[in-house]
C-alpha cells in the first residue's frame, strides 16, 4: 500500500517546495495557502482549521509547513494529528536556527523570494495609511534588508532596490541552499509517521 | 470634567477615542499631540494611562483578535502606544532602586522585543532597577542573572506559543534549584493574552495583560517572594 503525505504549506515557500517535489526529494501532495494570511493570524488559523478538517483522514501523514504564525498553531497540529515543521517562522526554516539567530542579532529584516515580489503590497496596504510612519518604525527596529536567495528565481534586484529606497535600509542578498529546508521537512514527516503509528497501536 | 488653559473640555473618553483613531491610522504625531493635550489639561498622568491609553491598547487587542487589523498595522499601533505611554511616565528618579531589582528578557528563540521594552520602561519609571537581558535569552542566563543581582522577580516575555513553551525550562530550573519561594516568575507577551491558560502551562507565577500592570504584578510577586522567616 502506498503511503501518502499531504503537505499543507504557506505559499511563501511554493517554489522551493515544488522544486523539492519535482526532484523527488519529497513525495505526496502539496497544498498551498496564500502567504498574505500571515498578516491576519486569526484568519490564517480559521483557514488552516478548515483545510485540516478537509484533509484529515484522507491521507496517511499530514504535515503543516508553517512557523508559529497564529496563536493556536500547536493546538491545530495536536487536534488534527498533524506534524509541524519545527521552526518559529518560514525564514528560520530556510536558514536554520543558528543562522537565523545571527541574522536577528544583526537586526536583519528577512525577505523571502515570494515576498520580495509583494513587498509593496504588504508595506503600502497592510501597514496602514501612513507610509512615512511605517518606514520610520521599520528603521527603528531593523538595520538591513536581507534577501534570502533560494535560487529558484533570479535575485529581484529592481524590487529590492525599490524596497531599500522605500524603507531607507540597505540591502544585500544571501544565498540559501534548500538542504536545511529539506531536513526540516524530513524531520516533520518522520514525526507525522510516528503520530500515525501511535494511532494504529 | 476638567478644563484646559484655553477653557476646552478635557474628557478622557474623548481623548481615548481620538488617540485610538490616531493609533489605528498610524498617526504617531497626532497620537503624541493628543496625549500632550490631555496632560496639559491637568489630567494626572496615571489617569491618562488608566482612562485613555489602557482602554485604547485593550481595544487594539480586540480589533486584532476580531481581524480588523493586520499584524503589521497592530505592530505600528502598538509602537505608537508605547510612545504615548512614555509621555505619561512620571519621573521617579528619586525613588529609583527603592522597589527592588527586576530581571527581564525575551525567552530563547523569541525576538519580539516591543512589549518587553515597554514593560522595562514602566518598571523603571515606577522605581525598579531593571536588568534587561534582551532577546533570545536562555533559561540558565535568567536564573544566573537573578542570583547575581539579587532579583526576586524574573519577567519573561514570549510572543508565540512555541517560544512561550521554552519558559518551562526556566520554571524547571528554578524549581530544580529549590528557589521557587525566593524567585517568582512573571510571564507576558501577546500569546498569553490570547491563551491565558498558557500561564499555568509554562509555570508562570503571574501575568499582566499589558505594560500598564507590570509594576503592580512585580510588586505583588516580590511580596510573595520574601525569604521565609525560617530561612533568615
Amino acid at each position: 500500500m502506498i503511503r501518502k503525505t499531504v503537505w499543507l504549506a504557506c505559499g511563501v515557500l511554493r517554489d522551493e517546495l515544488s522544486r523539492l517535489h519535482r526532484d523527488e526529494m519529497i513525495g505526496g501532495e502539496l497544498f498551498f495557502l496564500d502567504s498574505m494570511l500571515h498578516m491576519a493570524p486569526p484568519l490564517l488559523e480559521r483557514t488552516l482549521r478548515e483545510q485540516l478538517r478537509q484533509r484529515c483522514g484522507a491521507c496517511d501523514r499530514l504535515v503543516l509547513v508553517y512557523g508559529d504564525c497564529c496563536a493556536g498553531m500547536l493546538d491545530l497540529a495536536r487536534e488534527f494529528r498533524a506534524a509541524r515543521t519545527d521552526s518559529i517562522n518560514c525564514a528560520q526554516l530556510l536558514v536554520g536556527r543558528k543562522r537565523y539567530r545571527e541574522l536577528m542579532r544583526e537586526e536583519a529584516f528577512l525577505v523571502l523570494p515570494e515576498w520580495a515580489e509583494r513587498w509593496r503590497e504588504v508595506m503600502e496596504e497592510a501597514l496602514g495609511p501612513d507610509a512615512a510612519a511605517a518606514r520610520e518604525l521599520l528603521k527603528e527596529h531593523r538595520s538591513v534588508l536581507v534577501y534570502l536567495d533560494t535560487g529558484m528565481v533570479p535575485v529581484p534586484v529592481r524590487q529590492m532596490e525599490a524596497f531599500s529606497a522605500y524603507s531607507g535600509l540597505p540591502w544585500r542578498s544571501e544565498r540559501v541552499e534548500l538542504d536545511t529546508l529539506l531536513t526540516g521537512l524530513m524531520d516533520a514527516e518522520a514525526r507525522a509517521m510516528t503520530i500515525m503509528e501511535g494511532e494504529k497501536q | 470634567m476638567a478644563k484646559s488653559a484655553s477653557g476646552a473640555a478635557c474628557d478622557c473618553e474623548e481623548f481615548y477615542r481620538q488617540v485610538l483613531d490616531a493609533m489605528i491610522n498610524a498617526d504617531r504625531t497626532k497620537a503624541a499631540a493628543i496625549i500632550e493635550r490631555a496632560l496639559d489639561c491637568g489630567i494626572p498622568p496615571a489617569r491618562v494611562i488608566a482612562e485613555v491609553l489602557d482602554p485604547a491598547i485593550v481595544q487594539l487587542g480586540t480589533l486584532w483578535e476580531g481581524e480588523s487589523m493586520s499584524l503589521a498595522q497592530n505592530f505600528i499601533a502598538s509602537k505608537i502606544a508605547e510612545d504615548a505611554l512614555l509621555r505619561c511616565l512620571p519621573d521617579h528618579e528619586k525613588d529609583r532602586d527603592r522597589k527592588g531589582v527586576a530581571v527581564i528578557g525575551n525567552i530563547e528563540d523569541d525576538f519580539h522585543s516591543l512589549g518587553r521594552r515597554t514593560v522595562g520602561l514602566f518598571l523603571n519609571a515606577a522605581g525598579w532597577q531593571v536588568v534587561d537581558l534582551g532577546n533570545d535569552v536562555p533559561a540558565e542566563q535568567f536564573l544566573e542573572k537573578a542570583r547575581e543581582v539579587g532579583a526576586r522577580v524574573i519577567g519573561v516575555s514570549a510572543m508565540m506559543q512555541t517560544t512561550a513553551m521554552n519558559i518551562r525550562k526556566l520554571r524547571d530550573l528554578i524549581d530544580g534549584a529549590g528557589e521557587q519561594e525566593r524567585i517568582k516568575l512573571a510571564v507576558g507577551g501577546a500569546v498569553f493574552n490570547w491563551r491565558p491558560e498558557l500561564v499555568t502551562e509554562v509555570g508562570g507565577d503571574g501575568t499582566t495583560r499589558n505594560a500598564v500592570g507590570a509594576d503592580e504584578l512585580f510588586t505583588c510577586l516580590q511580596e510573595q517572594a520574601r525569604i521565609p522567616e525560617r530561612a533568615l
